[in-house]
């Protein structure tokens, strides 16, 4: 049956599991691209730093730009809600001190991204 | 088994594995660039990856227009391949009827496959300038939309067909392009596969044509993606030969799903009596 022998080929198999791949990876990225980066920033000692300066640069393969910054809250938490990058450093300052780039590499742009090790501002040297 | 024909059994396997070594070891590199990102020329070189990551692959999908570029080379390629499959059978199943000039064309045909593309390619340009197709998909894929190889495949593929098959077609009434397509292609898979994979990868990895009638960026196909992305580079870093993989990939993926056919297409007619 040529129906049957169509479907059973490799020549429909293989571009429909393609397709359902790339269907079921945007479906996942529209879940999760709500451009949510989330840590925290501690000092030296891993107490949380309140009111530190969190910047976000956006990064490629040439320049990183300031993109935006906020302030974390008593217990060291910072949030931004609308990165649209897959490529950024993060940087806490606090005074005179600051703690070294971060960079993050996402999967898609916009990807929600909770940090899993703080942001240490070390003493200045 | 002898002893000496083991022998030249395992002799012959290790020549054919070094071989291969030797073939793939350029992929194998590209590859495992791709996914460290360490410099091509760093001594010594590692064998194995370190520290393995696709993020070079995320890279080039945002950095550069890689879907656009996707997009075109793949509505180019399948303009390509069905143009191929459609205007060789055609012209194949006329050089196996017989017609005055017959054995001209022929002769004709053959010796244009001596003359390189760079040779025609100024008449070429005007030629799809007149008719209004330079910066148009259609025009990227004019000049692979037939090739003189492939209707050589499909000539030796109908060949092989007994004579008698198209008799009894005809006494049963059918016409000329119903026995192309009811007698004749569907006895000829292997040399439309051949077709296929032939026209997808040269229309594919094709470079000259499309940098020549596309001016608007976002008509470019792959390889031209590739130049461009080089220049914005210059270094040989991972990001650069994810792109090559990403370029390499849909090709190889073409050619393996239609290897068995590609094989027996190429070798048709070769054994016909």
């Amino acid at each position: 049956m040529p129906l049957r022998s169509l479907l059973s080929s490799r020549f429909f198999i293989v571009p429909v599991a393609i397709a359902i791949a790339v269907g079921g990876w945007n479906i996942y990225v529209s879940l999760h691209a709500r451009g949510l980066i989330a840590g925290h920033v501690v000092d030296a000692a891993g107490r949380p730093v309140a009111d530190a300066t969190v910047i976000l640069y956006a990064h490629d393969f040439v320049t990183q730009a300031e993109r935006e910054h906020t302030k974390t809250d008593a217990d060291g938490a910072f949030r931004f809600s609308d990165n649209d990058s897959h490529l950024i450093q993060l940087q806490a300052i606090e005074g005179a001190h600051s703690s070294p780039r971060v960079t993050i590499r996402l999967w898609f742009r916009a990807q929600d991204y909770v940090l899993t090790a703080p942001l240490v501002i070390e003493a200045a040297s | 088994m002898t002893r000496r024909a083991c022998t030249l059994l395992v002799l012959r396997h290790a020549l054919l594995v070094a071989v291969a070594i030797a073939m793939l070891t350029p992929f194998y590199w590209v590859l495992k660039t791709a996914l460290t990102g360490e410099n091509i020329y760093a001594y010594p070189p590692s064998l194995l990856p370190v520290h393995p990551h696709l993020y070079n692959f995320v890279d080039v999908w945002y950095l550069i227009p890689f879907p656009r570029y996707l997009m075109n080379s793949v509505i180019v390629s399948l303009l390509a391949v069905a143009g191929n499959l459609v205007l060789n059978s055609i012209a194949a199943y006329a050089l196996t009827l017989p017609f005055r000039g017959r054995r001209a064309v022929l002769v004709l045909l053959l010796s244009c496959t001596l003359v390189p593309f760079q040779a025609t390619i100024i008449p070429a340009y005007l030629i799809t300038a007149r008719l209004g197709l330079l910066n148009a998909y259609l025009g990227l894929a004019l000049p692979l939309m037939s090739t003189i190889v492939c209707i050589f495949i499909f000539k030796a593929a109908f060949e092989a067909v007994p004579r008698s098959l198209i008799d009894a077609a005809q006494i049963d009434g059918l016409g000329e392009l119903s026995i192309l397509t009811r007698v004749l292609l569907p006895l000829s898979t292997p040399a439309i596969a051949t077709n296929v994979v032939l026209a997808f990868i040269w229309s594919w990895n094709n470079f000259l044509w499309p940098l020549i009638i596309t001016r608007d960026p976002n008509m470019q196909t792959l390889p031209l993606g590739l130049a461009r992305f080089l220049s914005y580079m210059e270094d040989t870093t991972g990001a650069l030969y994810a792109f090559v993989v990403m370029v390499l990939a849909p090709g190889l993926l073409v050619f393996l799903m239609a290897q068995s056919s590609f094989m027996r297409g190429l070798t048709a007619g070769a054994t016909k009596g």
